[in-house]
């Protein structure tokens, strides 16, 4: 390396000096213009090609000076992202055998080129940490970009599935976000009304809406709650309506979250359960208070005579049968509605049942001279069926048609069986007061009498209620009535047949 | 003193029975109806110093009879006791209007009923 950093010296020199004598000659003695001819021309020219044989030489070492350092670079860098080696060794194992050639051998690595080695190496090992934590958090952003893509797209899912009716809205009022209930409540186009100020397409009765949105966004309260009336599909719904407001993170409204959920099914039930309380309220608290009046005149001595009392004491005796008779029926009713009551369900005989609450019957109807007409036995009859609870039926069905038809009428009663249906049916006909034709469709609602029909006889309007209860929520059957105000009334239930159960004797 | 007349009218007849015996044990005369069409009739045909009605009662309740008397010029100062078994069923406004002296909750004390009666009575006396 010695020698060639000589040469490299001493033909600096030569070539410095050449182009010194050349340049001096020719502007002295515009030596190059003479050629040959005399001796300052033949100098100038000897200068001149011993300046260009220097340059030529110099660009040759230069040039491999280059390829050399490039070399080890290329090598150093190949070795480095390897790993294998942490250390960088001085030498020249690192040089090009192509360019190196004559040169290595003598050539060892300048301590400049160790020094460019070295930053090369710290720079290239502290970029590639950064580059490494960089592609590390990138990652990171990615996964975190997934998870935020998933949960977006379930938030929207979810909103989208939910029966309740969603709105989101800016703080300008338009639109940024709704679901499909929504659209279907307020008939609008999510895509084609988004960013669209809602009351562009809130408009007529549901305009009380945005109002309940703008107050609310300025109300400085976090939410508001109000019950909304709408018309939906030409059926008045009411809503129950939650707005939130929505924040940014300097604590600022940005947005208002509406909430509608249909509560239209809550208030039915909740307006049946106030009439049902109100209904039992008022028939627990008729016999009460002939018990009471009745009970209070007795001890206050109002009763002169012992046939007085007596009649007092049959009233308080009977209304409290009536009171009983009631509770009965109420619980019957709410433990078959509420599904505590115990069934056991067995195959069983209609015929047979029917028997039995006939001979309960009789007397009832011997009293008013009614005629009661029983069935003819059929072959087959079995149902599979709770025997107390359809005993309960036919007695209800029996005491119904003996109470409201006048003295000397009749009470027939049927069983038919419908194998190709796979039914048993069972029919009670009167020739009592009918029903009047625009009061049948209640017939068998809770505490419902007919109006016309009171004066013939007591009643809790429970009876009928509990024969529907029984054969329709309990066996799954059907209940009828068919009527004819002064003709009479036909009322009937059709059960399963037990066909395929095992049949047991009743 | 003639005796005084009051219309008692209830579905139930044994609520209409045993106020008649206490009314009649005390000197009134007792007139009844079992309903609302009977009850205004009978009340424009004998003129009763008082009416005590029943609320709930097929075809017209007894709001509606109430509602009636008083549309009617023969009628229209008669008093009025409404014999309830439903609480709350008239504010206290609707009272006022339709000048019910008095709303008895069912159970209720006939005596109570007949101390009410003869309050009335003895204010109208005075007044």
């Amino acid at each position: 390396m010695k020698l060639r950093t000589n040469s490299y010296a001493i033909v600096t020199a030569i070539v410095v000096c050449s182009l010194l004598v050349a340049s001096f000659t020719s502007w002295r003695y515009s030596g190059i213009g003479a050629g040959w001819q005399n001796w300052y021309g033949a100098l100038c020219m000897t200068a001149y090609c011993v300046g260009a044989v220097g340059v030529i030489w110099l660009g040759w070492f230069w040039l491999k000076l280059a390829r050399a350092i490039t070399s080890i670079a290329r090598q150093l860098k190949e070795e480095l992202i390897a790993e294998k080696r942490p250390h960088v060794e001085c030498g020249t194992k690192y040089l090009d055998p192509r360019f190196t050639r004559g040169f290595a051998s003598t050539v060892k690595k300048p301590a400049m080129i160790k020094e460019l080695n070295e930053t090369i190496e710290d720079n290239f090992t502290k970029y590639s940490c950064h580059i490494a934590q960089l592609e590390k958090q990138n990652k990171d952003l990615q996964i975190q970009i997934q998870l935020l893509q998933r949960q977006k797209a379930n938030t929207e899912a979810i909103i989208y599935s939910l029966r309740d009716a969603v709105i989101v809205v800016d703080e300008f009022d338009r639109l940024l976000m709704a679901n499909e209930a929504a659209g279907k409540l307020f008939h609008f186009d999510f895509k084609s009304s988004q960013h669209k100020p809602i009351d562009e397409f809130i408009t007529g009765d549901k305009s009380k809406f945005v109002d309940f949105l703008s107050q609310t966004k300025y109300s400085q309260v976090e939410a508001t709650r109000h019950e909304i009336e709408f018309s939906q599909d030409e059926t008045a719904k009411i809503f129950d309506c939650i707005i939130s407001c929505v924040y940014d993170d300097r604590q600022q409204v940005c947005g208002v979250v509406a909430v509608l959920h249909d509560i239209t099914r809550e208030k039915q039930i909740q307006q049946i359960k106030n009439d049902f309380v109100s209904h039992v309220s008022h028939e627990l608290k008729t016999p009460l208070a002939s018990i009471t009046a009745y009970s209070e005149m007795l001890a206050d001595g109002d009763a002169d005579d012992e046939e007085t009392k007596k009649q007092f004491y049959s009233v308080i005796q009977n209304q409290a049968k009536r009171l009983n008779r009631l509770i009965e029926d109420i619980l019957n009713i709410s433990r078959i509605e509420s599904g505590l009551i115990k069934i056991e369900k067995k195959p069983m005989s209609l015929t047979i049942l029917i028997e039995e609450q006939l001979q309960m019957i009789k007397s009832y109807a011997e009293e008013k001279s009614i005629e009661i007409i029983a069935q003819k036995p059929i072959v087959y009859d079995q149902v599979y069926a709770d025997k107390d609870m359809i005993s309960q039926v036919i007695i209800n069905l029996l005491s119904n048609a003996v109470k409201y038809t006048p003295c000397g009428g009749s009470v027939k009663i049927d069983t038919m069986v419908d194998e190709n249906a796979g039914t048993a049916q069972v029919t009670v006909t009167d020739t009592g007061v009918g029903i009047p034709k625009d009061e049948i469709e209640h017939i068998f609602d809770k505490f419902y009498r007919v109006d016309a029909n009171k004066k013939q006889a007591k009643g809790t309007g429970l009876g009928l209620n509990l024969v529907k209860q029984i054969i329709e929520k309990v066996h799954h059957g059907r209940v009828f009535v068919i009527s004819e105000p002064g003709v009479g009334s036909t009322f009937g239930f059709e059960l399963p047949l037990a066909i395929g159960q095992a049949v047991e004797a009743v | 003193m003639a005796e005084k007349k009051v219309l008692v009218v209830d579905d139930e007849i044994h609520i209409i029975h045993v106020v008649a015996i206490k009314l009649r044990n005390n000197g009134y005369e007792v007139i009844s109806a079992d309903n609302g069409i009977q009850a205004f009739e009978l009340a424009c045909e004998e003129k009763p110093d008082v009416i005590v009605t029943d609320f709930q009662m097929p075809g017209m309740t007894g709001l509606q009879l109430v509602e009636k008397l008083r549309q009617c010029e023969q009628t229209g100062d008669i008093p009025v006791i409404l014999l309830t078994a439903r609480n709350f069923v008239i504010s206290q406004q609707q009272q006022k209007d339709l000048q019910i002296s008095q709303c008895l909750s069912k159970p209720f004390s006939p005596k109570e009923l007949l101390g009410n009666i003869e309050d009335i009575l003895y204010h109208k006396t005075v007044g």
